[in-house]
Order: structure tokens, then C-alpha cells, then sequence
């Protein structure tokens, strides 16, 4: 255990640096950060060193010298493709995720009739929203596959969904299937922000003569805000990044995360091996981007909900 | 408020579509799902008029007596045990040692916590190939997973033992411990860890419910986890795959209703608590 042997002073330096030599205060700040040893060393090891492998790897040209050619192959060509079908999916799985999401975790936290529905919205929520991988790609393979119910079902109603041009692997179907655990995820994101709206304001408004649609365009809306567009930010690194759903629903290799896994399974000749590593460099860029994003915004909203 | 009356019956006609529309969208792939698993019918043949016909568990059963089913279910149940164990080894000190020590930390601290939503599972076993060739003794062995599973479910564990720590009042139980004159390791294992009791059971779940479902590295990886195999084995038996899928869709669902029963428990808190329990699940 990190911290048996520390010592039993516990005030957090204030008092040491007004008096006790510099030495003193530098040591004891030393000290305090040792505590985390065990968890940088770790996240170090199964973390850090992983990825900036990826890097290197992507940052290597055809003759082993370092270089930018395999990342920019990485986003030319074929691998252009992959990357604009997938932001362009993810992008519509974010979007159609915020605004269901954001619907229904309002509907859940005003209605007032059966008590139970708030608790049963955010609890299946909590399920949902971690429902990834196998499970819920065989869901939809029985429900909109070819020969799935749901395709049975719309058939009889006289819409052949497979008329078009859907599959559960294109733009339409990762959507549909993606919204099965993106609604819940905006629905826990959202919730506690739908409740950091006082009712107070919406009467303050009223009173000034605003009506529902002054409410929500000058008030409701500004302060969401910052959590919906949080919440799209989560939901398109959570559509983009996704690995097993995509895996069973199709072998597209037009989604970035199931051509990275093409290219590691390794049928190809060495040359070719460092634009897999870019694809995955590029998409922790990214993740980093939005992440970040998302980080920020998330402090912003809880400016509101923390009051 | 001036609303017209029509209006007001817009404004709760709307929410309870909303609701309807969502229960049809999140039951149907599941009841689809389970007709295909448990219905010994053609899945051609599957209509109206044999909706109660021919169910049985024989397809789930029979993948039960696959020689890998048991193979594969023991070493993703030991991954958990052996990931979650890891996960509190580590989390337990760090976040306490946080909460004590350097408060000025903590945000720092929760910001690499979720950089595992950064590095994504296919990133992270990309940089795992890489690696590979250097550190075969390790990597070679199925447990060399757990630590990567630890990392996977890092953004959910470290949230739910902040929350737990957050919600007690550590400084003063530990200087209560301390001055008693107990040692440091008494005073986390008989002071620290029965306060944390609910926190930790939330985050052994959640971690149990990550290493049960992880699919990408263990896939990529060629690992023979539980995942993996209920893969392989729908290649086969397409019903049986689906048969398994549903049970560990149960046996996740029962973790996260535990976890659910466990926050509920503590409501008696004060509310700031019990709200940010809500979407511990996540970032």
C-alpha cells in the first residue's frame, strides 16, 4: 500500500511555505505526488506506452526513417472513404441520440403521473447505454436482418426496407442500431441538467409575458446548451469509436475501427502495416479533439446544475 | 401562464408519444431477439400464427455441452475476479490518497480517467500489437488481459469510488482512526474500506460487467474469451448464439439492477450525492 509509510502531517503545505525553508515545502510536494506512483506507473504502462507505440509505428515512412507519409495515406484514398463514412455516421447516430435522447429525458423528468417512470427511464438507461458489443448487434440482426421480424413486420405493412439501400452495416442501419445505446447515454448526460432548470425561471419569464417559446428560445435552450452539445460531442466519440457492434453487424471495411482490425490482422505486406497504425492515430486525434471538447463543456454546464 | 388549451394537450400529448415510441424502439430488438434464440422454428417460418409455437431452451442447452462454452466462460469469469481485484488495488489508494493528500489534484486525477474514451479499445489493442514482440512472455499469457480490462473500465470504477468517497467524511474518520492510534493499513482496512462498502460493490459490478462483454481486444488479440466464443459459436448455431447473447444480457442487466438497489440504499445522503450517482454509469 502506497501510503503506509507517510508522515503524519497532513496540512496541505500552506502553512510550511510561509515559514519552513523552500527545501522543506519542495520535499513535502514531492511527497504528496509519490502517493500516485503506483497509478502513473500503471496508466504508463497498459496506457501511454500503447499508444505512443501507435504513433510511432504511424509515424514511420516505407524505409523505416521517420515520417508523414503513412498518415497522410492514412486519410487519402480508400481510407478518406472510411474516415467520411464514418464521421458521417457517427455524426448522424450523435445527432438523432441528442435529440430522442434529449426528448425523452425531458418527457421522463416532467412527468409527474406514474412516479415510477422517471426511475424506470434512468435505470434502463443505466442498462441500455451500456449495451454495446455482441448482444445488441444480435438484437437487431433478428429484428431488421433480412430475415428479421421487424423487416417481416414493416413488409406486411407494405415498406420493403430493403427496397433501398439499407443494411444494417450503411449509414441508415449503424444509426438505427447506434440510437439503442446513444438515447440512453443522452438520457443519463441530460437528466441531471433537465433538473438544474428551476421552475422559478420559467415563472419569472412568464411573468415578463414570455411565452413557452420565449421560455425556451432565450432561457431553457442557451442553458442546455453547453450539456446537448456535450452530449453530441460523447455520442459521436462513442459511435466512432465502436468495435464489436459494427463487427457482427457487417464486414464493411468503410468503418475506421473494423479497417484498423483489418489491417493488425496482418494479410498484407509489411509496407502497408503503418497505415493501419495511422487509421488508429488519426482516430485517437480525434477522440482527443472531441474528449477535450466535451471536457470543457461539461464544466460549463455544471455551473448550473451545482447551485 | 397563457396557454390555450389545446396548446397544454399538445404539450403532454407529446412527452407520452415520446415514451411509447421509445418502449416500442427498446423492447422490439430484444423480443425479436429471444423468438429467434428460443423459437425451434425455421427463421424464415417465423409469422404471426406461430407466435407461441415450438418454444424451448434447447438451443441455449445444447451450447452449454460445446467444448469451448466452459472454457471460455471460466477464463472471462477469471479475467473479471482478477480485474476487479486489480481495479480496487489500485483505485482504493489512489483515490483516497487523492482525497487526503492533494485535494488540488483530484481534477487532474479524474481527467486521465476517462482518457481510456481517447484511446479506444481498437486504439489501445493496436498499441498492444506493437508492444507485443517486445513483451511475448506477458502478453502471450490470456490473464495479460486484465490489466487492459482494468484501463477499458477506469472511467466507470474511479467515478464510482470518487462518488462513495465524496459522499463520507474521510479527513475526519481518518484523523478520528489515526489519533486513536491505529495504524495506516487498520485504518483503511477497518475505517476506509467498510465505508466504501456500497462504492465498491458498484464498481466490482461494473468492472464485472466491462470484462463480460469486452469484445475488440480480446477479438483482435485471438483471446478464447466468453465474448469471443459466443461469436464463433452463432458461425454454427446461429440460435444458440443468439440463446447466449440473451444471457448475458440478463446476467448484465441483474449487475446494473444491483447497482441501481445499491445507490437507492444510500438516498438517505444529502441530495447533491444521489444525483451525481445517477450517471456514475458514465463519464
Amino acid at each position: 500500500m502506497a501510503f503506509t509509510h507517510t508522515s503524519p502531517k497532513k496540512d496541505e503545505g500552506v502553512v510550511a511555505t510561509a515559514a519552513a525553508p523552500l527545501l522543506f515545502s519542495v520535499l513535502r510536494r514531492v511527497s504528496a505526488w509519490s502517493g500516485l506512483i503506483p497509478f502513473f506507473l500503471f496508466l504508463i504502462l497498459f496506457l501511454f506506452i500503447p499508444a505512443i507505440s501507435v504513433f510511432s509505428q504511424a509515424l514511420h515512412d516505407a524505409d523505416g526513417s521517420f515520417g508523414f507519409s503513412a498518415m497522410r495515406e492514412a486519410i487519402s484514398g480508400q481510407n478518406l472513404d472510411a474516415f467520411i463514412f464514418s464521421l458521417k455516421f457517427s455524426a448522424g447516430a450523435a445527432f438523432v441520440g441528442v435529440v430522442f435522447g434529449g426528448f425523452l429525458a425531458y418527457a421522463a423528468a416532467t412527468a409527474t403521473r406514474p412516479r415510477w417512470l422517471r426511475n424506470i427511464v434512468s435505470s434502463f438507461s443505466g442498462v441500455a447505454a451500456n449495451m454495446g458489443g455482441l448482444p445488441l448487434a444480435f438484437a437487431f440482426l433478428s429484428l431488421l436482418g433480412r430475415q428479421g421480424l421487424g423487416t417481416k413486420i414493416l413488409n406486411a405493412f407494405g415498406w420493403d426496407l430493403y427496397a433501398g439501400d439499407f443494411k444494417l452495416g450503411e449509414v441508415s442501419g449503424l444509426i438505427t442500431v447506434y440510437s439503442y445505446f446513444n438515447i440512453p447515454l443522452m438520457v443519463l448526460v441530460t437528466l441531471p441538467a433537465i433538473d438544474g432548470l428551476k421552475s422559478s425561471w420559467r415563472e419569472a419569464c412568464a411573468n415578463l409575458g414570455g411565452s413557452a417559446w420565449t421560455y425556451w428560445r432565450r432561457v431553457g435552450l442557451p442553458i442546455l446548451a453547453p450539456s446537448l452539445l456535450g452530449g453530441f460531442l460523447l455520442l459521436f466519440a462513442n459511435s466512432f469509436s465502436a468495435y464489436a457492434t459494427a463487427r457482427q453487424l457487417t464486414d464493411n471495411s468503410k468503418i475506421v475501427p473494423l479497417r484498423i482490425s483489418f489491417f493488425l490482422g496482418g494479410d498484407i505486406s509489411i509496407g502497408e502495416d503503418a497505415v493501419g497504425y495511422s487509421l488508429a492515430a488519426w482516430m485517437i486525434i480525434l477522440m482527443g479533439i472531441s474528449m477535450a471538447a466535451y471536457w470543457l463543456l461539461r464544466r460549463r454546464a455544471e455551473r448550473w446544475s451545482n447551485s | 401562464m397563457k396557454q390555450s388549451r389545446s396548446q397544454r394537450a399538445l404539450g403532454r400529448l407529446l412527452p407520452t408519444l415520446v415514451l411509447i415510441a421509445s418502449a416500442i424502439f427498446f423492447a422490439f430488438p430484444l423480443l425479436a431477439m429471444a423468438r429467434f434464440a428460443f423459437q425451434n422454428l425455421q427463421v424464415i417460418d417465423l409469422g404471426w400464427n406461430n407466435l407461441f409455437e415450438k418454444w424451448s431452451f434447447s438451443s441455449i442447452t445444447a451450447s452449454f455441452s460445446d467444448d469451448f462454452f466452459a472454457e471460455a466462460l471460466t477464463l472471462s469469469l477469471k479475467l473479471a475476479v482478477g480485474t476487479a481485484l486489480f481495479t480496487l488495488g489500485l483505485l482504493i489508494p489512489t483515490a483516497v490518497w487523492v482525497h487526503l493528500r492533494l485535494p488540488k489534484a483530484r481534477v487532474f486525477v479524474e481527467f486521465l480517467t476517462i482518457l481510456p474514451y481517447v484511446i479506444p479499445a481498437i486504439a489501445l489493442v493496436a498499441g498492444i500489437v506493437v508492444v507485443k514482440p517486445h513483451a511475448r512472455w506477458f502478453l502471450n499469457s490470456d490473464y495479460s488481459l486484465i490489466p487492459f480490462y482494468v484501463v477499458l473500465a477506469l472511467p466507470f470504477t474511479y467515478r464510482s469510488i470518487d462518488t462513495g468517497l465524496r459522499a463520507i467524511d474521510l479527513k475526519v474518520l481518518v484523523e478520528a482512526s489515526r489519533s486513536l492510534g491505529s495504524t495506516w493499513i487498520a485504518t483503511l482496512f477497518r475505517v476506509v474500506i467498510p465505508n466504501l462498502r456500497a462504492a465498491i460493490i458498484s464498481s466490482t459490478f461494473l468492472t464485472v460487467a466491462v470484462v463480460l462483454g469486452e469484445y475488440t481486444i480480446s477479438d483482435v488479440l485471438l483471446k478464447r474469451t466468453f465474448p469471443s466464443f459466443m461469436a464463433q459459436y452463432r458461425q454454427s448455431d446461429p440460435r444458440g448464439g443468439y440463446a447466449l447473447a440473451i444471457l448475458a444480457l440478463l446476467g448484465t442487466t441483474l449487475l446494473f439492477v444491483a447497482i441501481g438497489v445499491l445507490s437507492k440504499s444510500r438516498s438517505t445522503r444529502p441530495q447533491q450525492v444521489s444525483r451525481s450517482q445517477e450517471n456514475e454509469i458514465l463519464v
